[in-house]
This record gives C-alpha cells, structure tokens and sequence, in this order.
C-alpha cells in the first residue's frame, strides 16, 4: 500500500516544471559553490587553498560547502509538496483513494525524499564534472582525487549529505503538514534555518547543540565548529523521528476542510 | 449502545437494503453545532438529491461519509462497511467534493493516473472513464487549462474509476452551461441505469427533481425530510390557480376564500390567486366564486413542485434562504 502512495507521488513529482526546475536548480547551486571554490582559491590564506583542494577530498570539498544551500532548497521542496495539497485542495481527492492516513503520508515522504536524493545524485555528478574541468582551470592537481582514499571520501561525504537532505525533506514535509500553506511553509523554513538560528546561536551560548539547522549542517559537513558529526547525527535523528510522529498524529487525527 | 440500536433499525426499514445507513450523527466544531443527529437512510440503487440551505451542513455530512471529517457522535453504515473504518468501504466509493481539485500543471490523463496508481487500480481503468466524461480527446492537456465544465468532468471521471458502487457528488454542476447541465443529468441516469447508487447535493432543487428518485433534506445541521420524490409529491396538498374574470374582483375573492378559511396567496402576475385548498375540486371553487357573484376567468390545479415543499417542510420562505438568488436555487 505505501508502494501505491510512493507512485502516485510520483506521478505528481516527475511533472516536467518541477522536475528540471529541482534537479537543474540543485545542480547549478552546486556548481556554482564549486565555480566560486575554484576561482577564490589562493596558494596559501583565503577560503580554501589550491593545496587542499589538490587534497583526496577536492574532489567534493565544493559540493560540501553547498550544503547549506542544497539543504535549504530540498527543504523548500518538500513543505512545498505536502502543503499544496491543502492549497490545492487535492488532500481530499487523495484520502478518499487511500483513507489509511498514514500509509498515504508514509508513501509522500518516501517518494519525495528519493526525488530530492536523486536530484541530489544528479547535482553532484554536475558539480564533480564542474570541479574536473575547473581543476584543469586553476592547473590543481587530480590525481589524489581518483585514488582509493580520494573515492572513499567523495562517497562518505555524499552519504552525509544524502542523509543531511533526508533530514531537511523530513522537516520539510513536517512543517508542511503543520502549516498547510506551501508559501507560508518555505517562508518559516527559511527564515529559521537561514536567520532565526545564527541569531540563536550568537545571543544565546551552547543552544547549537540543540537547535534542528545547526545539527543536520554538521552531519552534511561531516561535524562543523562547535558540533561535532556523531552528535549532530544523533540530535538531527531526534528531530527526524519526533517530526515524522508529531506530523503523522496530526495528519491522521485532523479533519480535513481544505 | 442506544446508537447502534438506532443503526440496526434505520437498517431495518422497508424497501430493501440501504447504501447509506446513519444514527445520531453529529459534528461540532468547537461551541458550533454544524450536523446535528443526522440519521440517514439512503436506498441502495436510488438517485438520492441531498439539499439544504446554505450551511444546512451537507458538504460536512459528506466529508464525515468519505471519512474527511470525524464524526463526533453517531455511527453509520455504508456499503456494509462500518462509518468509523472508512478503508473497509471507500475503495467502493467515488466522490466529487466541492469544486473538483487537481495538480494544475499534469494532464487531465496523468491526474486520474495519480489516482489510479493510489487506489491500485489498472491504468487501463483511465482512458474509459474519460471516455464516458466526454473528455478523452482533451485527456494529454494541462488541468490548468481546462474550462470550468471540463474541470468538473474530470472531477466525474476521477469519481467513476474503479467501478463505484456509490457515487457522491457534490455540487456537480457547478460551473456547468446549459448544455452541461443536461450532459451531467443524463450522466448520472446513466449511472443510475447501471445499478450505482447516487448521492448528488445541489442547490438547485428543479435539478433534483428531475434526476432524482430519493431526496434528503437538511436545514441548520438537522435531518428534516428524507423519502421517494414521489412519496413526498404525493403528500404535498393540491394548489388552484384562479383568476376573476375582473381585476376589480380579485381582492374580494381573496377575501372571501379566507374567510372560508382557506390560504391564499397572490400570483407573481398578481392578476392570479394561489389558494391551497384541501379537499375540495375546481368545481367547487368556481361554485363558491359564482355563489359570490365573481365570474372566473381561469382555474387550474396545479401540483406542488419539490421546491415548495421544501420550503414547506424547512418552515422558510425563498427570501431566507435565496438571498436574493432565482428561485429554484438554494444552497
């Protein structure tokens, strides 16, 4: 039953718009980190040097550094495609084919999360191919990144950022079934994540260790300032479940009017 | 308890199985009372009209029978299948809710496969129901770009996959021309012809008149009136039409006809009088009006329409519940 959901959901997400505007979007955001890693890069000081990026982990050092970026965006996506069905009004249409409430939510998530991860896969194979030519650009050396070591980094630091976009496409939907409003959805998403936890973070002394955003940027970044990767992890993983079960007790139990 | 003794009852009652079966249902919303102890009893195979006044509360009872809305009291059988587990009976069950609702950028086509795939159905289900909808040569075209009416066709076509056995429809010729609106009623007779039950909301009561065999009425959340169109047809009193051969004369007779206590009321052309006059003939009322020395220039029986009695049966006149709309149209 949760398959009939996953490709119902389906049919709605490979819709040409948002398919292409998701994966081609996805994929410039990440070349363009890339593009502006290769070009800022100095010999020695700046963001980053030529010398790390000749590093086994250059390779996929720029695609890391738009995790902030790509998260937002799949987080964006994903309220998105749970609110509109409220907006739209075709909850309704949807819970008389599939009045288990919750196999019908469980069958959206999936199928949203594995579209943004492939539109995740698609934009990191753009920007890896981007990163190849803009090494040949800046004259940085390749070699370490297609050794064992160079290819066992660039797939460790993809899964984190696989289960970082996981994460933000869970508290995506959350907030989206919370709201009910796509607009309004990716208006708090962003504020919070963007603004709402930086300031959190400067006027109120160890709240990174709590706060959703900071702990899945760690998991992306494999462990950021302050945050190490194990307990971003383990607080990122807290908000995933608790989100999953506060926005399947409401989706279940709520009347639908929309 | 008392609600389910209720429920087997309401089933009990003659005239073969129900389709839809309620006791006691009720939805508040908040201090609000919006249904209030509807018991429902809809024949199986029947083309049930369900009307009210606008906020009578027929879009909620709906939602409560499609399972979109949680009943706060009362229990209900549809389809054999129990009111509080709507998964035992909804895959049996089509329904257009309000204004249809679709993904604006898909085809009409790749919307009814969305469905088709939730509910698990055969893609080969799509193509005929659009075919029966009229729609099948604007099937590949975006929702967005349909007209009202061809909106409200697909919304026919998403009801009618899977093969229901009862169909719900509310509002269905929203948005409809003319031409529509014929199209839609000889649809529905023909779901009716194959064996599925109908339960169509308007507000056009002329509407329902014509298409439906079975008809609900609701008025402030309560149940007021629920039977056979024909059945309620045949207890309406006869009404006259009678006009004095003189204008002069007319208020005279209206008096008169009062005092022999009888109601009248005046014509919109106002050279007629409407008088409601339980068991008496046109004879008998042209006796009276020559016995009084008025010559009558037109008498006529004519048969209560089902709008006149539901505003019989509700206790309100067309200013309270039109709004100022035509006649023949409440909501």
């Amino acid at each position: 039953m949760i398959w009939a959901a996953f490709a119902s959901e389906w049919t709605k997400l490979r819709r040409p718009t948002l398919f292409f505007s998701t994966f081609l979007g996805l994929a410039a955001a990440a070349s363009l980190f890339v593009i502006l890693l290769f070009s800022q890069a100095r010999a020695a000081g700046g963001i980053v040097t030529l010398h790390q990026l000749a590093q086994p982990d250059g390779l996929v050092v720029g695609v890391v550094r738009a995790a902030t970026l790509l998260g937002v965006v799949a987080f964006g996506i994903a309220a998105a495609q749970v609110a509109s069905e409220y907006s739209l009004g075709t909850l309704r249409q949807l819970l008389v084919r599939q009045p288990r409430r919750a196999v019908l939510l469980a069958g959206k998530m999936l199928g949203v999360i594995t579209f943004l991860l492939l539109a995740l896969c698609f934009a990191a194979v753009v920007a890896l191919l981007v990163a190849v030519a803009a090494a040949h650009g800046r004259g940085v050396p390749t070699s370490a990144w297609f050794t064992g070591t160079g290819f066992a980094d660039l797939f460790r630091e993809l899964g984190d950022l696989a289960i970082a976009t996981i994460g933000y496409s869970v508290l995506g939907m959350a907030l989206g079934q919370f709201v009910r409003s796509a607009v309004f959805a990716v208006i708090i998403g962003f504020a919070w994540l963007l603004a709402v936890e930086n300031i959190l973070m400067r006027i109120v002394p160890g709240t990174h260790y709590w706060l959703p955003g900071a702990s899945i940027l760690a998991v992306a970044s494999g462990g950021a300032e302050g945050v190490n990767y194990g307990r971003g992890l383990l607080v990122g993983a807290v908000y995933v479940v608790v989100a999953i079960a506060a926005a399947t007790a409401v989706f279940v139990r709520s009347d639908v009017t929309a | 308890m008392v609600m389910e003794q209720e429920a087997a009852r309401v089933s009990e009652l003659p005239g073969g199985p129900l389709a839809v079966s309620t006791a006691g249902l009720t939805k508040r919303f908040g201090d609000r009372t919006v249904v209030d102890d509807v018991a429902l009893a809809i024949p199986a195979g029947s083309v049930c009209g369900f009307v009210g006044p606008n906020g009578a509360g027929k879009t909620t009872t709906i939602r409560m029978l499609l399972g979109l809305v949680r009943p706060t009291a009362g229990s209900g059988t549809i389809l054999g299948g129990s009111l509080a587990e709507p998964a035992t009976y909804l895959p049996k069950v089509g329904a257009l809710i309000e204004s249809p609702a679709f993904y604006p950028q898909l085809s009409g086509r790749e919307n009814l496969k969305a469905l088709a795939r939730l509910g698990r159905l055969p893609l080969t289900a799509v193509d005929p129901v659009l075919e029966r909808s009229g729609l099948l040569a604007r099937a590949g075209d975006r929702y967005r770009s349909y007209s009202l009416g061809m909106k409200q066709r697909l919304g026919i076509a998403a009801a009618m996959l899977g093969g229901p056995e009862l169909l719900i429809l509310d509002e269905p010729n929203n948005g409809l021309d003319p031409a529509g609106i014929v199209e839609m009623r000889g649809l529905i007779k023909s779901f009716a012809d194959d064996g599925i039950t109908v339960l169509v909301s308007s507000h056009l009561i002329a509407e329902i008149e014509q298409i439906c065999d079975f008809i609900v009425m609701i008025r402030a959340g309560r149940l007021v009136h629920q039977g056979s169109v024909a059945e309620l047809r045949a207890s309406q009193q006869a009404e006259f039409v009678i006009a004095p051969e003189h204008d002069a004369d007319r208020d005279q007779l209206a008096g008169l006809l009062r005092q022999a206590g009888y109601a009248v009321t005046r014509g919109q052309a106002e050279e007629a009088l409407f008088v409601e006059a339980p068991g008496v003939g046109a004879a008998d009322l042209n006796r009276f009006a020559a016995r009084n020395g008025i010559t009558v220039r037109q008498l006529a029986e004519r048969t209560r329409s089902l709008e006149r009695a539901f505003f019989a049966l509700t206790g309100t006149t067309s200013a309270d519940v039109l709004d100022g709309q035509e006649m023949g149209a409440i909501r």
